[in-house]
């Protein structure tokens, strides 16, 4: 009996079950058993027009890139920093509120910012000027040098202890959205990969990063200025905030961390 | 006190004290997943409960209930001390240091990745670590228990293993096999990528190899509450057990049929093809069987027993029976469940209905209605029955435990099926907080309230479990009849080896599980499908260890 019903399902599993397909056509026999294996012999697209391919950024988190930036040498790392501490401030705590600093930020960050420059998916004057002297391998190394640098962006911890406030009941509007999102909106919480508490590779963690820059980037996204985001995840959400929701998370992280100018946030 | 007694009840006090805290969690997941003002309303505390609430009903308290109740049958069904005591305590002792591991590591917010893993998420090495030494630790009580098992044999050349015996190192065996599945996972991919030794992850290779696992724990887990229904119910019932040989079958059947069919857990996967799917949604048919021949075994006992105190026509014999004895409530309101959730089994195994409820609140709801009502008003009830004849120290109150039965199997009901309504509303399992304002979810949320009141009266009763156990064991010793396992209609003779060991069904398994889990497994080795994990215990999940200094 066992037997049989093996032949019975191993018939319609793979004969019948693959072979008709809703909306595709009837494949045959071979090709109907190959994708009941999970093998599809289908790869050839359907005849489309095909829009020009536009991808957002250069970067995939693969292991080659994670070895690459793994391999930065923070010390020549140090060198190549000289030519930001204009902006960025000594050892990257910047002292401007519109420059981010970059004293702790995650080297997977910095390096994948740098190269979007190089690349032209980032606009910023420039910054893509000096992304196109940088190699990747430089990017790498001064990656590594700023994120060991202190009395920057405060360290980040994965788990913070329980605490009352951040779920959908929260009335206040920017912890709501930083801890639980809006779901009526699609808009996931910013905290699941931009801290505090979840971090996801490639997305900076903003406790203690200036709010003037935080806002100013929200901006950017919602106005599809800026387009370096792998899966369009910020201009999605970046274009559903209000104003003033972009201020106050953007205050709220701003605040919470305790950066040297978290203070200047107020001016709009 | 006896050895193997001392053994076997500090191995129910570890998984009832484990078991209590968890139930604890329990209802404050229910309570924060509703539309009710919860305390310390935060999602990652949520995430960080479910995962703790799984490893120990799941991992914890099973392994411990089963371990100890191993004990229990092999020196009351063989008549004789267990050995290899040193062994066993050894075993308890790694069990107990891989549980502390594991529950730190969930504490210590390091480890949210619900019991069944979920990589590419990445928890701390110290979790896979503690769940490893745990499952990896209870294949000594495996090794115990068929050891156990054939020095009697050889002792005892032609006589039938006594089915109790024959029932628990089935449950060893089928625990082996289940086990395989996890432990190849954390040795393989999940330990090595923890500690930093690998930086990549193959999701789907981990998935299928849990896969393994994942329905054959869960006979695991019933195992203990099919052998009450056999050797246990038929003697409380004052009766006997309609059929020795069926027993037999049932407990074999659990182990060829239980654990080639893990994959209807992958429906919703896409690292495997249709056809295997389906072929596996056909195969997984198959342990209904068992199921129903139970089913239809222990109503033929309890008939038996029913008939023979005086019960007469055609259903007189179901109010003839002892319903007063907690064994014989546990078990009737145990096939209740059984069946409901049994039924609810049949959907979830269906290829295509399958895609109705995946991971939705109906699953959810289904596994607590078999195992957290099914297999654990049973353990329940072997505890109530075993309890006394361990420490010779008699139940103060047989109405207390069966109000405490009454209430789990009422808060079950009352929070399980307003539940699967929900799943098949659509609700989302494993969510923390749900809007209660958006319309498409506003209206699940009575039902979740319902289910709140439910996990109340499952604390209720958890709490009351507790008492109990601890005022009989604080009570006065008193002369206790020793355990006494259900004689069948016509007690064997001589069994065939074939229904006397294991040799014969493992090497059948074997085939089972080659021709099963063979290209399945076997596929991963020729397709690239590594990615990097997420980390979830601490915030470096790129590039080794930068933390702000």
């Amino acid at each position: 009996m066992v037997a049989l019903l093996v032949v019975v399902s191993t018939v319609l599993g793979f004969g019948v079950l693959s072979r008709y397909q809703q909306n595709g056509p009837t494949l045959d026999l071979w090709n109907a058993i190959c994708r009941g294996l999970g093998l599809s012999a289908d790869t050839a697209p359907a005849k489309e027009p095909v829009p020009a391919l536009r991808t957002p950024t250069r970067i995939a988190w693969t292991s080659n890139t994670l070895d690459q930036i793994a391999a930065g040498d923070a010390q020549r790392g140090a060198f190549i920093a000289m030519n930001c501490v204009a902006c960025h401030g000594q050892g990257g705590v910047s002292t401007s509120t519109l420059i981010p600093t970059l004293a702790g930020m995650d080297p997977a960050v910095i390096y994948k910012q740098l190269d979007d420059y190089r690349s032209g998916k980032r606009l910023w004057g420039v910054m893509g000027a000096i992304g196109k002297v940088v190699s990747a391998q430089d990017s790498a190394d001064v990656a590594a040098y700023f994120a060991v640098q202190s009395h920057g962006l405060p360290p980040l911890r994965g788990y913070r202890l329980p605490e009352s406030g951040r779920s959908l009941r929260e009335p206040d509007p920017a912890k709501r959205l930083v801890y639980a999102g809006d779901p009526q909106r699609g808009i996931p919480p910013c905290s699941a990969c931009h801290g505090p508490g979840g971090y996801k590779l490639g997305a900076p963690a903003l406790q203690g990063q200036h709010a003037d820059y935080i806002e100013r980037q929200l901006v950017a996204f919602a106005q599809g200025i800026r387009q370096n985001d792998i899966f369009e995840q910020m201009r999605m959400i970046a274009k559903q905030l209000t104003p003033d929701e972009m201020h106050a998370v953007a205050a709220f992280y701003g605040a919470r961390g305790g950066a040297p100018s978290a203070a200047g946030v107020a001016v709009r | 006190m006896q050895n193997s007694s001392r053994l076997a009840l500090y191995h129910y006090w570890v998984a009832f004290a484990v078991f209590l805290p968890a139930v604890v969690l329990g209802a404050w997941q229910m309570l924060i997943r509703s539309p009710l003002p919860a305390p310390l309303d935060d999602p990652d505390a949520y995430y960080a409960s479910v995962t703790l609430h799984g490893t120990a009903m799941a991992y914890v308290v099973t392994t411990f209930f089963a371990m100890g109740f191993g004990y229990a049958v092999t020196a009351t069904s063989l008549g004789r001390p267990v050995r290899g005591v040193a062994a066993a305590w050894i075993c308890f002792v790694i069990c107990l240091i891989g549980t502390l591991m594991a529950v730190a590591a969930v504490l210590a917010g390091h480890a949210s990745v619900l019991y069944t893993f979920y990589p590419p998420l990445l928890a701390s090495s110290w979790y896979y670590g503690g769940a490893f030494l745990l499952i990896g630790g209870s294949m000594i009580w495996v090794v115990l228990m068929i050891y156990n098992m054939t020095s009697w044999k050889r002792d005892n050349p032609g006589r039938p293993v006594p089915l109790a015996m024959f029932a628990i190192t089935a449950t060893a065996i089928l625990w082996a096999w289940a086990a395989s599945g996890v432990i190849v996972e954390l040795v393989g991919i999940l330990l090595p990528r923890s500690l930093g030794l690998t930086t990549e992850i193959d999701a789907g290779l981990a998935r299928t190899l849990f896969s393994v696992t994942l329905h054959a724990i869960v006979y695991f887990w019933l195992m203990p509450a099919y052998i009450a229904f056999y050797t246990l119910l038929p003697q409380a019932a004052g009766g006997r057990l309609y059929s020795d040989t069926m027993g037999r079958l049932t407990f074999i059947m659990f182990i060829i049929f239980s654990v080639p069919v893990g994959m209807h857990h992958l429906f919703a996967d896409p690292e495997h093809g249709a056809g295997m799917k389906f072929l596996q949604s056909f195969l997984t048919f198959f342990v209904a069987l068992p199921t129903l021949l139970t089913v239809f075994s222990i109503c033929a006992s309890l008939e038996i027993a029913g008939r023979a105190r005086g019960g007469r026509g055609l259903l007189g014999w179901i109010p003839a029976l002892p319903w007063g004895e907690p064994m014989v409530l546990a078990t009737g309101l145990s096939l209740v469940m059984l069946g409901l959730g049994g039924f609810g089994g049949l959907i979830n195994m269906g290829y295509a209905m399958n895609s109705m409820i995946h991971n939705t609140s109906w699953v959810t709801a289904h596994f607590h209605m078999i195992f957290g009502g099914a297999v654990v008003i049973m353990y329940f009830a072997i505890a109530y029955e075993m309890w006394p004849r361990i420490t010779g120290k008699p139940l103060q109150s047989k109405a207390l435990a069966r109000w405490q039965l009454w209430l789990w199997f009422a808060g079950m009901m009352i929070a399980s099926i307003p539940w699967h309504i929900t799943g098949l509303m659509g609700q989302p399992r494993r969510v923390a907080v749900f809007d209660y304002s958006d319309p498409f979810v506003a209206r699940m949320g009575p039902l979740v309230i319902i289910s709140v009141i439910g996990g109340a009266i499952l604390l209720v009763s958890a709490i009351l479990l507790i008492v109990i156990l601890v005022r009989s064991q604080l009570g006065e010793r008193r002369l206790e009849a020793p355990l006494r396992y259900a004689l069948a209609v016509n007690p064997p003779k001589t069994v065939p080896a074939a229904l006397n060991g294991f040799a014969l069904w493992n090497a059948i398994l074997l085939v089972l599980m080659v021709f099963a889990y063979g290209y399945p497994i076997g596929q991963f080795f020729i397709l690239k499908s590594k990615v990097p994990a997420y980390e979830v215990s601490g915030p470096t999940n790129s590039v080794g260890g930068v933390d702000g200094p």
